[in-house]
């Protein structure tokens, strides 16, 4: 009898290290504060749905974390017993990779970055399919033939989605401009109205934005006009004024990601070549200035009347182009890019050739600008 | 596009993004003329913005959200003068400290008004008469902020009582000899608490207007450091009310052509011009040995009997 509550102790206690075992516990390393409204909210909006979903998963987060200082943020969560971290900037880059090496039996992984190891992946959702339709939309739009486009930073992110939005500006109103203005901040709420003010006056009547507040779409409305959100639900910022945009969902890739770290499928052996770039088709990003609203009802009219003679299409609105391209957009296996060639930049050099679609490489390390743009463009490659 | 119209929106650009810097400012010209530095601009004004926009969401009303913002602007410069007046703890420490406090403080108890619009912002007015002279009118008297309107006045006024009045010359006193003063029959103490505190609230409010003007909303951090460049402001305006709004104008005007100019300057050169002549002007009239006005007894603690 008591060999048998002995034995049957071990095998409980046996049961209890293997379902510790599978608990994991994922830290998360941000760059802002969560009450950014922008780039770490929704991280941090995503962590808390993960978080929710799964008994087994226990998340940590540290946030406001000044770029080159993750290292000894890591060096933490690992003391606390974190089993995953993820990183989510950019600069954080170097310094998981160190500690990705110093720490072999943790998995990482970073956002944004190229660089990857044993034990370190890495994600990325990425706008440019939805950037170019709210191009063909703000195209339809300009009175003035004029577009602003408040940006952040002159990196190669910004720049493919400058070039993808022109690209769609430029497809239903082949005349029309796209004028950028930089701020040099991720955010910097008057800095963002000052550009916008200064593109006003310029006579710039539609307005897109990538930084992380929603300071364009409410000084656009302010002076009557319209303007395409980023990143978080701006809708209920102006009702009225705003006509689509672009949300995330980092939630879809946590959850494959933990899930897959979970069932055993992504170990501290093989990550080095797990890169997810996820788009529309996976459901990582979704067209529209709030959850479930593609497009502004109040723009509707509108962009229905807006007509143009496409190449492809015939006469069609604008409204039916974009409900078109973006169902391509949604098709695992997809039709269409808005790079698809010939691309030319606005020097006339042939940037992507006749009839081909730019490769990830292209992409990611895009620094030329499309024809179209006007306006300072830091890193320009000459011709 | 005439030439008419850039310097109408320059002017108007300046005055906008100016309003907050122009009331930080004056308040930290009090604070500092009474010999106490506030680093703390940063973290009162944040507060401030919190409270201005908590306040005018729940009631409604925009002007008891400024209302709120400067009592909590004043109550956040009390713990600052309380630790460098009374307990005469070094005034740079303490006002950094409030400046973080103040972040820290903001970003945890904002975070449930993250992502909400204003649904009252601040109104805007037009002076009659004024706002019919060509240029300056649409410039200057035309839709801004009253705020701005009474930034400007505020200026003048306390302008005169620092130099034509005998609170001013108490202030001033002070700030340039306690012991002095002191012995003139001057409550240093007292004097000192209030013009910190008035400094508070005048930042208090400062951030408000970021929070139900210039930007109806909240978000963590949204001063974005303007608290800083209020601390510079104060020494550029050479501690002078009406200097003040001179120097806030051209930052302004400058911050705003950073933009405007990008299509033919390299926007890096436009982005660093503001500051990088904040510094000149602070260069040259050093080399000149014009004397800038600091007062003498800035940043020293007060202790009655010794000099």
């Amino acid at each position: 009898m008591r060999k048998l509550v002995l034995l049957l102790g071990i095998v409980l206690l046996m049961g209890l290290v293997a379902l510790g075992a599978e608990k994991i516990k994922a830290g998360f390393i941000y760059v802002g504060p969560i009450g950014d409204y922008g780039w770490t909210h929704a991280h941090d909006l995503a962590r808390r749905i993960v978080d929710e979903k799964f008994d087994w998963l226990e998340t940590v987060y540290v946030e406001s974390v000044p770029e080159g200082q993750e290292g000894a943020i890591i060096d933490r969560l690992v003391a606390q017993g974190c089993n995953v971290i993820f990183t989510t900037s950019f600069g954080f880059m170097d310094g998981t990779l160190e500690a990705a090496m110093r720490y072999p039996d943790i998995i990482f992984a970073h956002c944004s970055g190229f660089k990857r190891y044993n034990n370190m992946a890495t994600y990325m959702a990425d706008f440019y399919q939805v950037y170019y339709l709210n191009g063909l939309m703000a195209g339809a739009l300009t009175k003035t033939g004029k577009v602003g486009y408040v940006a952040a930073h002159p990196i190669p992110e910004l720049k493919r989605h400058i070039n993808a939005f022109t690209l769609g500006v430029r497809e239903v109103n082949p005349d029309a401009e796209v004028h950028v203005r930089w701020i040099y901040s991720w955010y910097d709420p008057a800095a963002a109205k000052e550009a916008t003010e200064a593109l006003i006056a310029e006579g710039c009547d539609v307005f897109a934005f990538t930084e992380d507040s929603p300071t364009v779409v409410q000084v656009a409305a302010e002076n009557g006009l319209p303007s395409f959100a980023h990143y978080s639900p701006m809708l209920k910022f102006a009702p009225d004024y705003v006509v689509s945009g672009q949300l995330v969902h980092w939630e879809k890739i946590y959850e494959d990601f933990l899930v897959k770290v979970h069932e055993g499928l992504y170990t501290t052996e093989n990550l080095a070549h797990v890169d997810y770039w996820w788009t529309l088709p996976q459901g990582a990003v979704e067209l529209g200035a709030d959850f479930g609203v593609a497009i502004n009802p109040a723009w509707e009219d509108e962009l229905k009347a807006y007509v143009v003679d496409h190449p492809i299409f015939g006469k069609i609105s604008v409204y039916e182009l974009v409900m078109i391209r973006h169902s391509q957009f949604g098709d695992p296996g997809i039709t269409f890019d808005p790079f698809q060639g010939p691309v030319y930049d606005r020097k006339g050099v042939l940037r992507i050739p006749k009839g081909t679609w730019p490769s990830y490489e292209t992409l990611v390390t895009m620094q030329w600008a499309v024809e179209g743009v006007v306006g300072p463009w830091p890193g320009e490659p000459e011709e | 596009m005439g030439w008419e119209s850039w310097i109408v929106d320059t002017l108007r650009r300046a005055l906008a993004y100016g309003t907050p810097l122009l009331w930080g400012t004056l308040g930290e010209i009090y604070a500092e003329r009474s010999g106490v530095v506030n680093l703390g601009v940063e973290g009162m004004m944040i507060l401030g913005a919190l409270a201005a926009f908590a306040v005018a969401q729940s009631t409604g009303n925009p002007w008891i959200g400024i209302l709120a913002a400067a009592v909590v602007g004043g109550l956040s410069a009390l713990i600052h003068a309380f630790f460098s007046i009374t307990l005469r703890a070094n005034q740079y420490v303490s006002g950094l400290a409030l400046t973080i406090f103040g972040l820290g403080l903001s970003g945890l108890l904002g975070t449930s008004w993250v992502g909400i619009s204003l649904k009252n912002p601040l109104p805007k007015a037009s002076i009659p008469g004024l706002k019919e002279i060509p240029i300056l009118g649409p410039a200057l008297f035309r839709d801004h902020s009253y705020l701005t309107y009474i930034g400007l006045f505020l200026a003048a006024v306390l302008w005169f009582v620092l130099y034509k009045t005998r609170w001013g010359i108490a202030i001033r006193s002070v700030g340039e000899s306690p012991a002095t003063a002191d012995a003139m029959g001057i409550n240093v103490f007292a004097v000192r608490y209030l013009c910190v505190i008035f400094g508070g609230v005048l930042a208090g409010v400062a951030g408000g207007f970021l929070s139900v003007e210039y930007r109806p909303s909240w978000t963590e951090g949204m001063t974005a450091g303007m608290g800083w460049i209020v601390i510079a402001l104060t020494i550029f305006a050479a501690w002078d009310p009406l200097q003040a709004v001179g120097g806030v104008v051209l930052f302004g005007a400058l911050y705003h052509l950073a933009y405007r100019l990008q299509r033919w300057f390299p926007p890096e050169f436009l982005k660093l011009m503001p500051y990088a002549f904040a510094i000149l002007v602070l260069a040259v009239a050093g080399l000149r040995k014009v004397r800038r006005g600091a007062p003498a007894a800035l940043g020293l603690p007060y202790v009655r009997g010794q000099r």
